[in-house]
């Protein structure tokens, strides 16, 4: 009895703790986006890219049997508003016609260009140039069964200071680049990576690989993952970000300082997670080198991805985000708690250990030992319901802040319908969706610890020439 | 009777999560009214702004030339924040002949004067704002109260200051800035540094000049990186000066301004940078070698495709494979010189600008200007060979 009483009064501070640091954030990302746009309210971005002094970026995308998306996502890219840009594809062992296809639009031409393989990669088969667009450089590569490993043969190849990684089915908006680039400029000697928004693609109006027009998707399970990314993006990265405690940026779109990139031996091969685990490692370098840095994050600078649309897909999903959460912070547990990881290891990585990896375990043991101690009279029926509002509540006004900051921010939902939608659908997130989600993570957490490390496949409903989703 | 609050806390742990509940509803209504009223504050607000900005566009010709009364309309807030607002745009854009009239219709109005006055006493963002706006009248009384905020204890305000100096565009706004980092006292991002001096300086490069000579170091780097970018024929004599600079990254500078001039000096110039001991100077030498229109250039630039340096081949092989009716000739000249990596980059270079199949077509045509086939032979074996060791290398550094 005391065991029960005992497990739900940590159950109950566990849960009061998590919100109320999630409400922390989300007060810190209200006040440093008001002062940001105080900040460059008046700055333009006409200027960085008439400045003969901006850096060149490289951007770098990973395509694996992308032969019917390829062609446009390059043509987009390559007319991104950024003065000098470099845009490196890597085709990872694809078995269908994803180079012949580019060959085929840009004249691809064998090149004899010196590649150095600072960061071990599979073997390299051809490099391509374009006569027509000469910004363009394609590596044809062995499959090495991880997007890890074709990002790193696109940064072997890449010539510039900065780098970007774009996943081959996302779009970004005209204006990203110099918008991300914009968090550099800040501060070019102490920013050494800077991660923009992904948003959700789908129910958007998409032409020629721009989004035209954005809409809510119409399905209840792709709205929720709007209000998701919403408040994992506005309030979570930009409240992490403003202590300098970011620890990850979207593989979907970041950019990163290219030097410290191969310092600290580039994407980790076969790693879920990628992306965290490469930030994390970042954090690691520059900590114990006791280097000044910030890792940043900004709200603008925005990207649009597809999420799924179905319920297996997106089980698969969070699954495996759960695996690359753990895969990402097993290896660096040393980083916990070590005086030299100042407060990366004191603050953010236990939040991701306890209210992000064991979240779902501790929630079920919560369910358990509820339902038990209700069934043998040990809690107080009045409490237990009142916990239960609260939870709700407070969960509803995280998410519904989410939607302030949207407001605030880059406004993009202009109908006032689209975000009555949103409002609507903060109320009825929480069930069935984020118990479902608990246990998405669980079957991530089962299948790690048994040594299942597969990706999974999503089925993708694809960026038609005209809508999305 | 007590306060809710005592009774939530007489009744014990559930009362107190009532309590939560209760802030956290209290919470909900509020975000939920705060951005309806957002959203119709906002709405009404650029409907009036839009109503009134048709209004005084119509008038617009009569503001600026004071036919209206700066006072019809600077004491109404909204109308003086359009005027403003459109007076910077048109400011940003205009001709020396527009710009005159523009800035008294600044003056006269008094905006120029609060914008002044709101920059020396106004604080944090506010202050910022105001600075940028002043960068922005390209006014040459805006100068010294800008300049008085690169002394500032706040770096943003400083980083401010430096890019509204910028935007003035005016040879004089980059002076403090420059007598700053010649005291070594102006701690701001080289990069928003540099892009100021080189908006102030675009017209009058000369005013770097003294400066460099008055630096050394880092500082005299960053400056003649910005000479690199504004400089032009005008500089004459000076610019030779600097190509003999003992700091690399000056002559490299140099040689970037030279390729922007095209004076009798600037070829042997380039010449004798091309062959500089340091291989970025060599490089730029070369880039700007390429950006030079004179057939002269060619042996300068066949030497420095036996560069030792992969970097200056390429860029040699660039410059030649774009000169078009001298190819074959060039293409004759680069197989004599018997290097084979000096023949690949130009090949590859020919390959990659498509002018490679006319030449091989006027290497086989018959006739008396007709190539020999030793030299036909040499051009497709080295066509097989770029294809080759391009597999080869993309293969070997993959492994």
């Amino acid at each position: 009895m005391r065991f029960l009483t005992l497990s739900n009064d940590i159950l109950f501070v566990y849960y009061l703790l998590a919100n109320l640091i999630y409400l922390g954030l989300l007060i810190v990302a209200i006040t440093r986006n008001v002062r940001h746009h105080h900040q460059h309210g008046n700055f333009r971005l006409e200027l960085i890219k008439a400045s003969p002094f901006t850096p060149p970026i490289t951007l770098i995308v990973p395509a694996h049997n992308e032969e019917r998306s390829i062609v446009s996502s390059v043509g987009a890219l390559l007319e991104l508003d950024y003065p000098s840009l470099e845009v490196v594809v890597v085709n990872d062992g694809s078995s269908d016609a994803t180079v012949e296809k580019l060959q085929e639009a840009y004249g691809l031409k064998i090149a004899r260009i010196l590649y150095i393989a600072e960061i071990r990669t599979a073997p390299v088969r051809a490099i391509y140039r374009s006569p027509q667009e000469p910004r363009l450089l394609v590596l044809d590569k062995a499959a090495a069964g991880c997007k890890a490993d074709a990002i790193n043969a696109g940064i072997n190849a890449a010539t510039s200071p900065y780098v970007c990684v774009v996943d081959a089915d996302s779009i970004l908006e005209k204006e990203a680049l110099i918008r991300i680039m914009a968090g550099v400029f800040a501060d070019p000697g102490r920013v050494v990576a800077v991660g923009g928004i992904v948003r959700v693609l789908n129910g958007s109006r998409v032409v020629d690989n721009q989004i035209q027009q954005v809409k809510l998707p119409k399905s209840s399970i792709e709205i929720m993952q709007v209000i998701e990314y919403l408040r994992a993006f506005l309030v979570g990265r930009e409240g992490w970000a403003n202590f300098n405690m970011l620890p990850i940026i979207s593989g979907a779109f970041g950019i990163f300082r290219t030097d410290l990139v191969k310092q600290v031996g580039g994407f980790r091969t076969h790693a879920v997670g990628e992306d965290f685990d490469l930030v994390v490692r970042m954090h690691r370098r520059l900590q114990e080198e006791h280097r000044p840095y910030h890792i940043n994050f900004i709200a603008a600078p925005t990207c649009w991805t597809e999420v799924p649309t179905d319920w297996n897909s997106l089980a698969r999903q969070r699954a495996r985000w759960h695996k690359g959460l753990i895969d990402a912070l097993w290896p660096n547990r040393d980083m916990l708690f070590r005086a030299r990881y100042g407060r990366v290891g004191w603050l953010v990585l236990p939040y991701m250990w306890l209210f992000e990896f064991l979240a779902p375990v501790i929630e079920l043991v919560g369910y358990a030992t509820i339902i038990l101690a209700c069934v043998l009279g040990v809690l107080s029926k009045t409490f237990f319901l009142f916990f239960l509002l609260f939870g709700y509540a407070f969960a509803t006004l995280i998410s519904m802040g989410s939607v302030l900051l949207e407001e605030m921010t880059v406004r993009r939902y202009g109908d006032w319908r689209e975000v009555a939608r949103l409002l609507t659908y903060c109320l009825f997130e929480h069930f069935p969706y984020r118990p479902m989600t608990m246990v998405w993570r669980l079957k991530g957490i089962w299948q790690y610890m048994r040594g299942d490390r597969q990706w999974g496949a999503m089925k993708r409903v694809g960026i038609s020439a005209d809508t999305a989703g | 009777m007590g306060s809710v609050f005592k009774a939530i806390a007489r009744s014990g742990p559930a009362g107190l999560v009532l309590g939560a509940i209760l802030v956290s509803l209290l919470g909900i209504f509020l975000l939920v009214g705060f951005i309806v009223f957002r959203r119709w504050y906002r709405a009404r607000y650029f409907r009036r702004r839009n109503e009134r900005t048709v209004i005084l566009r119509a008038r617009w010709n009569d503001i600026v030339s004071g036919k209206v009364a700066p006072e019809e309309w600077c004491f109404e807030p909204l109308d003086a924040e359009i005027v403003g607002s459109i007076l910077l745009d048109n400011i940003e854009v205009s001709t020396a002949e527009s710009l005159p009239l523009l800035l008294e219709c600044l003056r006269k109005s008094g905006l120029l004067d609060m914008l002044i006055y709101q920059a020396r006493t106004a604080r944090s963002w506010r202050q910022r704002a105001a600075l940028l706006a002043l960068g922005r009248t390209r006014a040459k009384e805006a100068i010294p109260a800008l300049a008085a905020g690169l002394d500032s204890k706040s770096a943003e305000t400083r980083v401010t200051v430096v890019r509204a100096l910028g935007r003035t565009g005016i040879p004089e706004a980059a002076i403090p800035i420059l007598d700053r980092i010649v005291e070594g006292r102006l701690d701001a991002p080289e990069r928003s540094m540099k892009n100021s001096i080189a908006n102030c300086c675009r017209n009058n490069p000369r005013i770097l000049i003294s400066y460099l000579d008055q630096t050394q170091g880092p500082a005299r780097e960053l400056l003649a990186r910005v000479l690199a970018e504004v400089a032009s024929a005008e500089l004459g004599d000076e610019l030779l000066v600097l190509a003999a600079d003992a700091l690399p990254e000056v002559r490299a500078s140099a040689a970037r301004a030279l390729g922007s001039t095209n004076t009798p000096y600037t070829l042997p110039a380039l010449h004798s940078l091309a062959t500089d001991p340091e291989w970025f100077v060599r490089l730029r030498a070369v880039v700007a070698l390429g950006q030079i229109e004179n057939v002269d250039k060619i042996g300068v630039l066949l030497r420095s495709l036996c560069d030792a340096n992969r970097h200056v081949r390429q860029r040699a092989a660039w410059a030649l494979a774009r000169m078009e009716p001298q190819l074959e000739q060039i293409l004759q000249d680069v197989v004599a010189t018997k290097d084979n990596y000096a023949l690949q980059a130009f090949i590859s270079e020919l390959e990659r600008s498509g002018a490679i199949e006319k030449i091989i077509s006027g290497l086989s045509g018959s006739g008396q200007h007709s190539a020999p086939a030793a030299l036909r032979e040499v051009v497709e074996g080295a066509r097989k060979s770029v294809e080759m060791s391009g597999k080869a290398m993309a293969a070997a550094a993959g492994h």
